[in-house]
């Protein structure tokens, strides 16, 4: 494989989240990040089966080799892989977090710029797989609402792309109400920064689980809120609640990383506990890593279902 | 010495060096807000406030109260008190300053020897770092030996010091001294006043400013009983001519001073060095009188006499010195019309005649027609009411471009012929009567020229008597200078020059016909003004008094000063002369372009002649001293030392003494100006502290998250 957990990899600089933050087009950016990422694996993501017989096409390096036609193999000597139509009953929806502290970023990126594109490219991959794509954003109500449908690839990015992070966020209450919204299972991708206690962030997923839909959570993370890198003493202000507090961070550098790291392992030791997928993402690092584990786990799921 | 402040409360100001610290707790923490997602982290984890408030960077902390407290300080403005420095050999090196007047009243008794060894013993005292400067004075002053402190030059100069023939003038001494003191890098200075101490030295508003830490010692020297003196104060000389020869009778006024019984006093008259006359006077105690003496007959140019008193103390007073020439008449010509009524310069005449020193030699012409021979010997001509020929013109043309001056009185029958139009200061008009009211008067006269400057002293002549009733018009030109107007502003009196010598225009007539000025008791003194102004007759003096300068190259002043032609004397020619002054002294003076100053710093005689001749009757100038120094009244030395000292001297606690000590506080502040130097440093510690800050914000800066939108 040529993508790792920690890195880019090579020929994939162009999913560096500095060089799409110059793409304004949020579908051409996920096109763009979508194939460019797609291009490096060497086996097809491409998944769904379906007894609807459609075409063959020759075996390209990297198609399940389960899928070659023996029998025209056999006729032809050559190797065709057989094309069906693709399942189209997928519900796939992003639960977008548009909570005020979404607008943090210490470089040229805040986390809702990169919890945006990710959910465009994500959104624009499961276009390509023929599912349906919806979009929910929230703060600590619900926002917005994009039904899953096959025609809403435009729709979802559009309201990507007018998203804008300024309220205080919370889980529970827009998670209870999605839950009642998306009545029909689906994978659903959440994405946020989980600033609530671990238990209280399970317990608002729980519902969604509880309702059957495949979830995956993303924790779009700040490099500076995971290094804290402040050095002079200054007065913090919470982005959400506007609260100030002096601080100096020499002296509580340490305290807040352990803090900050036992946050982290408790969620995913919670979210493993609940079957649910979770990655931390560094919106420093390229999207690719976001990408992969969204494929794994489409993976597993397709094979679990 | 030490360090005080002129405007101490600006010190309340040195409160604000709080300012940065302030600043630095309060606005650079609301400067430096990071926005973070979340505090949920923060908050639980336990803080100290008082952490939040540490100064983390001192040295920027301590360049912001440094520039602060400095500029404070430049504001109270600081200086380094100098006044109490101590006085005395025990204060360290002195500047000393002795000065001796030299005035000729020293000569009293043995002041000025009790002078010197008084100075000789300040310059004993001296210490091994200490300078001495030697001054005498008088009229002037004069350093003899300059800040040093080799003894023996001192004890070289000290000998050199004389009485010398000049009053006392303490303020150019003084300033000197103040000179000499100023220059001097020496912390303290002494100013040793060594006089008789006369009150006309003083006008107590000479200007004079020691510096501070110097200090005035005055130490009189003056003889302790008063003394009785006499004195010479002036001599008049009126001549008069019987039998065609000057005669002249010298009245001397003499003054007592002092004494206490009237007493008789020999008042003795030289000619020539030789003793001609002696006439007793009695005077009383502080009383005055005159001697006239017997009338001697004046032949000689620049015959010498002198007014001698018997000797008493103060002798320079006791001898007044004069110079005499035989005066020479003024050749006058009157030319009046040839028909003209016989009395037509009458007054004129008159006026002219009326003289006892025969200063006017009048002669008269009735003719149109002027010959050469007419104007031999003639330095003024009077054209009164007369038409005189274009060839007469000519002849006047000549006669006033080799110095002559000639007036045209324009009465009934006064022309001037065309062909020498040039001549007038203007164009002659038609007359007009002033008959209604009382007649014309003159209303302005020009008392700056030397015709009417006689006049204008009060009660000096009075024109506005005169009443004119008719006149001729003149239009003057550009070149012609308007003397006199009438009060409906036509022109009265007008002049043009002409060579070197000048024409005047009177427009109406000399002598009593179209005005009453004849009739006025200010006719007389003006034609004789007029008269020896046309002919370039100067008023001799016959002294000076010492401190005066004459320039040898100024005919003017030789005419005045020589009593003789000073072409006569050989002064003008521009040849090499040599004054030979009272004391002997010889005095070159090398011929130049420029001036050739002669100052008359002794009383006698100064002759001047050219180097190696020996004429008879050479060029005198005679010298009298100055009279202020006669009158002995006493200043208070330490009146005079308080007025011109550094205030400590002052009673403390007298308005005075507030004010002097203030004057003097604010000059030592001035010369100082360490507030400039304060100021200086405190931009260059804001510039540094600006320079560092913005380096450690900047550096600080870079590790700071930001929230967008």
């Amino acid at each position: 494989m040529a993508i790792s957990r920690s890195g880019t990899a090579a020929g994939t600089q162009f999913l560096d989240p500095a060089v799409l933050g110059r793409i304004g087009n949020l579908e051409l950016l996920a096109r763009t990040v979508v194939d460019g990422f797609l291009t490096g694996l060497h086996r097809s993501p491409y998944l769904g089966f379906s007894v609807d017989f459609a075409e063959h096409r020759p075996y390209m390096p990297g198609d399940d080799i389960r899928r070659i036609d023996w029998r025209l193999f056999a006729r032809t000597d050559r190797h065709y892989i057989k094309l069906f139509e693709a399942d189209t009953n997928t519900n796939f929806s992003v639960l977008l977090d548009l909570s005020a502290s979404m607008s943090y970023g210490s470089h040229s990126l805040t986390k809702l710029d990169y919890a945006r594109y990710l959910a465009a490219c994500l959104t624009f991959f499961s276009s390509r797989q023929r599912d349906r794509v919806g979009l929910v954003t929230f703060d600590h109500d619900v926002v917005d609402y994009v039904p899953p449908s096959m025609k809403h690839l435009d729709t979802v990015l559009h309201t990507l792309d007018r998203a804008h992070a300024g309220r205080p966020g919370n889980l529970e209450a827009p998670m209870l109400q999605i839950t009642e919204m998306l009545r029909r299972k689906g994978i659903l991708v959440v994405i946020s920064d989980f600033y609530e206690e671990p238990e209280a962030v399970l317990r608002a997923l729980g519902p969604l689980r509880a309702r059957g839909h495949d979830v995956i959570v993303f924790h779009v993370m700040d490099p500076y809120e995971l290094d804290f890198p402040f050095e002079e003493a200054s007065g913090f202000e919470d982005l959400e609640t506007g609260e100030q507090i002096p601080v100096i961070p020499t002296k509580l550098k340490g305290d807040y990383l352990q803090m900050i790291q036992a946050h982290l392992d408790a969620l995913e030791k919670g979210f493993a506990k609940n079957r649910i997928d979770y990655t931390l993402l560094n919106t420093s690092k390229p999207l690719d890593l976001a990408l992969f584990q969204y494929l794994l786990a489409r993976e597993r799921l397709s094979k679990t279902r | 010495m030490s360090l005080t402040f002129l405007v101490p409360l600006f010190l309340l100001g040195i409160a604000g060096v709080v300012v940065p610290i302030v600043v630095h707790l309060t606005r650079r923490q609301r400067r430096n807000v990071v926005h973070f997602p979340s505090l949920m982290f923060l908050e639980k984890i336990p803080y100290q406030e008082q952490r939040r408030r540490r100064i983390q960077h001192w040295f920027l902390l301590s360049l912001r109260a440094l520039a602060l407290a400095l500029l404070v300080f430049a504001f109270a403005r600081p200086f380094v008190d100098q006044s109490s420095l101590g006085l005395g050999a025990s204060s360290g090196p002195r500047e000393v300053v002795v000065l001796i007047d030299q005035s000729y009243s020293m000569a009293i008794g043995d002041q000025l020897d009790r002078a010197k060894e008084e100075a000789q013993r300040v310059f004993d005292q001296l210490g091994p770092l200490d300078r001495a400067s030697l001054v005498v004075f008088s009229r002037g002053a004069y350093v003899i030996a300059r800040s040093t402190s080799d003894r023996i030059r001192l004890r070289a100069a000290l000998d050199t010091v004389a009485v010398s023939s000049g009053a006392t003038r303490f303020g150019p001494a003084l300033k000197v001294a103040q000179t000499i003191l100023e220059e001097s890098n020496l912390p303290s200075g002494d100013v040793y006043l060594l006089s008789d101490f006369q009150r006309n030295g003083w006008n107590g508003d000479e200007g004079v400013r020691l510096p501070p830490g110097s200090r005035v010692i005055p130490i009189s020297v003056a003889e302790g009983s008063a003394i009785d003196n006499v004195m010479v104060t002036d001599v008049t000389l009126p001549r008069q001519i019987v039998a065609g020869r000057e005669r002249v009778t010298p009245t001397a006024r003499i003054v007592r001073r002092g004494g206490t019984a009237a007493r008789e006093i020999a008042v003795t008259l030289e000619l020539d060095g030789q003793q001609i006359q002696s006439r007793p006077l009695l005077l009383e105690p502080n009383a005055a009188g005159a001697v006239t003496f017997q009338p001697f007959t004046l032949s000689q140019p620049h015959t010498t006499g002198t007014v001698h008193l018997p000797e008493d103390p103060l002798l320079a007073d006791n001898s007044h010195h004069f110079v005499l020439s035989p005066g020479s008449a003024l050749g006058v010509l009157i030319v009046e019309g040839a028909g003209a009524a016989r009395d037509v310069s009458l007054y004129l005449r008159g006026a002219l005649d009326v003289s006892d020193d025969g200063r006017f030699d009048v002669r008269l012409r009735r003719a149109s027609a002027i010959r050469p021979v007419d104007l031999d010997g003639v330095a003024a001509v009077f054209l009164n009411d007369v038409q005189i020929d274009g060839g007469s013109a000519e002849r006047l043309r000549e006669f006033m471009e080799g110095g002559g001056g000639i007036l045209v009185a324009l009465g009934q029958d006064g022309g001037w012929p065309a062909s020498a139009a040039d001549l007038l200061p203007g164009t002659v008009g038609p007359m007009e009567d002033r008959v209604q009211g009382r007649g014309g008067r003159l209303g302005y006269l020009e008392y700056d020229h030397p015709v009417f400057e006689v006049f204008s002293g009060p009660r000096s002549g009075d024109f506005t008597g005169a009443r004119f009733y008719r006149a001729r018009r003149l239009q003057p030109t550009d070149s012609a200078t308007v003397l006199a107007r009438f009060d409906d502003g036509s022109v009265a009196l007008a002049e043009v020059g002409i060579g070197q010598g000048k024409v005047l225009v009177w427009m109406t007539s000399l002598d009593a016909f179209w005005n009453d000025l004849a009739l006025q008791p200010v006719y007389l003194p003006f034609v004789h003004r007029l008269a020896e102004y046309l002919g370039g007759r100067a008023e001799a003096v016959p002294w000076f008094v010492t401190g005066q300068v004459v320039d040898l190259a100024n005919p003017n002043a030789l005419e005045t000063a020589g009593l003789v032609s000073s072409r006569a004397a050989g002064l003008l020619d521009g040849l090499d002369q040599v004054a030979l002054t009272p004391s002997g002294a010889n005095r070159p003076m090398p011929a130049s372009d420029g001036p050739r100053y002669l100052p008359l710093d002794e009383h006698g005689f100064y002759t001047v002649r050219q180097p190696g001749s020996d004429p008879d009757r050479p060029f005198v100038i005679a010298v009298n001293v100055d009279l202020e120094e006669s009158n002995l009244t006493r200043i208070d030395p330490e009146e005079l030392a308080l007025q011109i000292e550094a205030p400590r001297a002052a009673t403390a606690g007298s308005a005075t003494f507030t004010v002097a000590a203030e004057l003097q506080r604010e000059d030592q502040e001035r010369r100082q100006s360490l507030w400039r130097w304060l100021l200086v440093v405190a931009l260059g510690l804001f510039i540094t502290e600006t320079a560092i800050s913005n380096w450690v914000s900047r550096r600080g800066s870079g590790a700071q998250g930001v929230a967008t939108g």
